[in-house]
């Protein structure tokens, strides 16, 4: 096999939120505060270097758990983590998961630009039957809760 | 019901770009044989069928036989694997944000 990689996508959040950067930046590295918005997360600290996890839900192999590491935090600016998880005996939910977690907190006008980047996702590479077939996924993704289940 | 391929099988069968083309080919039209597929490709028939073997062990085309020749047809659902995760995500990172939203608000006013 050709050792070609895959294309790798990210998810991006950007919204802009009426409070100062130094509140939000609380909100994300706290963890009684992460645990309000987004789970609890599990021997947390906001320092490079730090393992901590997320309980989620399990499929087949795979115990739920989300393993994080944190990787670069700049106060006030920058946060990001590593999210892994999933089993190589899955497919879609649950599959093998190795990505990142960028956030960037930004000053502007009327309070704070926040910025969320969740890269790493491996789809195919500019394939474009991938995407003519979205509209395959609406009705296939449902489905999948059902196959995952009968993998226990 | 649909068989569950593992991601690395997937990944494996579109690293391949030739292997990707002929699944491109296979995905945009209805139904398609070894013959029309080999066509102006550029390759020979007997390394069309590798590929689409190789296909459909990882779930992405499957196969109908009608008299003498075999249809080929892509399997969306094939992909299921590569992009769910993304769908997930998609959801859950939208999700939190509106949370964090409304516990600024409340620590925040």
């Amino acid at each position: 096999m050709k050792d070609a990689k895959p294309d790798t996508h990210a998810i991006v959040v950007d919204e802009v939120m009426p409070h100062a950067p130094e509140t939000i930046w609380k909100t994300l590295t706290t963890g009684a505060l992460i645990t309000r918005w987004m789970m609890p997360p599990k021997d947390f600290a906001p320092v490079p270097g730090n393992r901590f996890t997320y309980q989620t839900t399990p499929a087949g192999a795979w115990d739920g758990v989300i393993r994080c590491q944190v990787l670069e935090v700049i106060p006030n600016e920058r946060f990001s983590y590593s999210w892994k998880g999933g089993d190589a005996g899955n497919s879609g939910y649950g599959s093998l998961l190795d990505t990142i977690v960028t956030w960037t907190l930004s000053r502007v006008a009327d309070g704070t630009r926040v910025r969320l980047v969740h890269s790493g996702f491996v789809t195919p590479r500019n394939d474009t039957a991938f995407k003519n077939m979205s509209e395959g996924w609406k009705k296939i993704v449902p489905r999948l809760g059902t196959v995952t289940d009968e993998q226990d | 019901m649909i068989e569950a391929v593992a991601i690395d099988v997937v990944m494996r069968a579109l690293a391949d770009p030739t292997r990707r083309a002929v699944f491109e080919r296979v995905a945009s039209a209805e139904e398609i044989t070894v013959v029309e597929l080999t066509r102006g490709s550029g390759v020979t028939q007997g390394a069309i069928s590798q590929h689409l073997k190789s296909l459909k062990q990882a779930g992405l085309v499957a196969e109908r036989a009608q008299g003498r020749n075999v249809y080929y047809h892509a399997r969306p659902e094939g992909l299921a694997p590569l992009v769910d995760w993304m769908s997930h995500y998609g959801v859950f990172w939208r999700e939190r944000f509106a949370n964090l939203r409304n516990l600024l608000k409340e620590i925040d006013p």
